[in-house]
């Protein structure tokens, strides 16, 4: 009873890292309809900018916020440069840029820092927490993880439902003529979405990275099993997003715990997969996919 | 029709849009050979002709929806071919396109706060009025502001992309078949609805029209589109009357 309650609040705390970079893909996704495959090599770069800073500053919160930013800046210059020509021009074209960008950021961060896995601080203790002598399994930099991701798609869910930036932002990704028509300028608002999206996974990257390391390729597992909670959730929903990475972290949590042990056990990310070849088998459009057919 | 800030009636705005020598397709198909049109300020233009005759890639071609081989679109001195949309509605010309204009997925309120994302940043604080001023128009959005679109009639419909339009504050309307799929009775009160925009706020507006007989009942003047090619350009009751030209390209 107590493994299993330990094993459902890790699975929750590592579901919100992937519901982060399933929001990242969803919004990607919904603003341009890509699949961002560079979103885990894009977020290992900057926690690799959150390590150079944090060693050089000494403070994890300088190097916390600064990957932050860099995130915004790889996501909108990525989409400036790479992304903006393939539009109009055949969908496998952008698919092919971005496994381009991803191979192109993991050379690169394995010129600059080398293939090995590197520690990353946390940002507070890392020691169990107890309930009356009970351990619960969780940190409280686990706490934080889970207050981190809340925090930033509680306040990306304000912004698009209570802005106007967020309505443009809606507007352009549910019909960009009808927003190019009425002035909005829908490339700009791309652009911003790709920002986002980078800023979120800047996040994931540094708060997953105290519990894998990090290394040129550390977030290709987090990147699939972001993509699988966005799939499980049908790509548009932010909503199912969260509760995909939630119901992946706490699925993958048990088969961890009971079936296949420590950390990096080749079980989880096959788990993973064979959730998400049945998720596109039964239900292409997501588990929380309306009735809606796509225009197309 | 919302007047401007600084009090200028839309009426003393009211300027003509000149469309000269446009081509314009899609790949190597050319759908607009050497199109000229004067919509008459204020007045209301009618642009017939059958299936594929060139009405919709004419709205198209004026608000950058394509861009146009050649030619110009000249609004107050101002040539607009070639520019984005984005900067088309802008320059003062907004373009209702034929069917789909309502964001079924957003609320009616949210709809037509679209309508306002052209404007200057200073002249955000008027927002407000505006929208009241499109709810005083249209009864039938007000009580539904929270409702998602989705949920409103084929009529209700029109009357958001129309009141969202004239939240750009337009000079020029471009309307794509207004009267499609709409009941009889409900077309009537579009065409109304239409008809009181140009006559009583001075709007200049070019309405596409696969209905003929109707568009040329409250048009002032009218255009005869035929395989690209303008084929017909007179006063509307004169197109009306021409037993031979209604019959050929009008179909009635």
């Amino acid at each position: 009873m107590v493994e299993f309650l330990q094993f459902t609040l890790s699975g929750i705390v590592f579901g919100m890292v992937y519901a982060a970079v399933a929001l990242s893909l969803v919004l990607i996704w919904r603003g341009t309809r890509v699949v961002n495959f560079a979103q885990g090599g894009m977020a290992m770069f900057t926690t690799f900018v959150a390590i150079e800073v944090i060693y050089r500053t000494h403070s994890y919160w300088a190097g916390f916020f600064v990957a932050l930013a860099a995130g915004l800046v790889l996501g909108a210059a990525s989409e400036l440069t790479v992304v903006r020509p393939t539009i109009g021009k055949p969908p496998l074209n952008v698919v092919i840029v971005t496994i381009g960008l991803l191979v192109l950021l993991e050379g690169l961060a394995g010129i600059f820092y080398g293939g090995q896995l590197r520690s990353f601080p946390s940002a507070f203790s890392v020691t169990g927490l107890k309930v009356g002598g009970t351990s619960l399994g969780v940190s409280r930099n686990d706490v934080f993880v889970v207050v981190a991701v809340l925090v930033a798609t509680l306040a990306l869910g304000v912004m698009f439902r209570y802005t106007t930036a967020g309505l443009r932002m809606r507007a352009a990704a549910f019909n960009a003529t009808i927003a190019r028509l009425s002035g909005i300028r829908v490339a700009r608002v791309l652009t911003v979405g790709w920002a986002l999206a980078g800023l979120l996974g800047a996040l994931a990257g540094v708060l997953v990275s105290p519990s894998i390391f990090l290394s040129p390729n550390s977030m290709d597992t987090i990147f699939v099993y972001g993509f699988t909670a966005a799939v499980i959730g049908g790509l548009d929903s932010a909503v199912g997003a969260v509760v995909g990475g939630l119901f992946l972290g706490v699925a993958l949590s048990y088969v961890g715990g009971y079936v296949g042990g420590s950390v990096g056990s080749e079980i989880p990310p096959l788990v993973a997969l064979g959730i998400l070849v049945a998720v596109l088998m039964i239900r292409p459009d997501g588990l929380f996919a309306g009735a809606r057919m796509r225009r197309v | 029709m919302s007047s401007g800030p600084d009090g200028a009636g839309a009426a003393e705005r009211a300027e003509s849009l000149q469309v000269e020598g446009l081509v314009a397709g899609y790949g190597g198909v050319t759908a607009l050979d050497d199109v000229t049109v004067t919509a008459g300020a204020g007045a209301i233009t009618a642009v017939l002709g059958a299936n594929g005759a060139g009405k919709t890639t004419l709205l198209r071609a004026i608000s950058g929806m394509i861009k146009p081989r050649r030619g110009r679109v000249l609004l107050g001195g101002h040539d607009v071919a070639g520019h984005s949309p984005e900067q088309v509605v802008r320059a003062g010309i907004a373009h209702v396109p034929e069917g789909q204009g309502v964001i079924p997925e957003l609320t009616v309120e949210e709809n037509l706060r679209i309508g306002m994302m052209s404007w200057p940043a200073r002249q955000r604080r008027d927002r407000a009025a505006a929208l009241d001023e499109e709810y005083g128009r249209f009864k039938p959005l007000s009580d539904r502001r929270r409702k998602q679109a989705s949920t409103l009639s084929g009529g209700e419909r029109q009357m958001l992309v129309i009141a969202r339009a004239l939240l750009a504050r337009p000079r020029v309307l471009l309307l794509d078949e207004p009267s499609l799929g709409l009941a009889p009775r409900v077309m009537t009160q579009v065409m109304d609805l239409v008809t009181g925009l140009s006559r009583e706020h001075g709007l200049t507006i070019v309405l596409v029209e696969q209905n003929a007989r109707i568009a040329l009942a409250i048009a002032d003047h009218g255009v005869v589109l035929n395989l690209g090619r303008v084929v017909a350009s007179a006063d509307a009751a004169t197109l009306a009357a021409d037993v031979a030209l209604r019959h050929h390209y009008l179909g009635f």
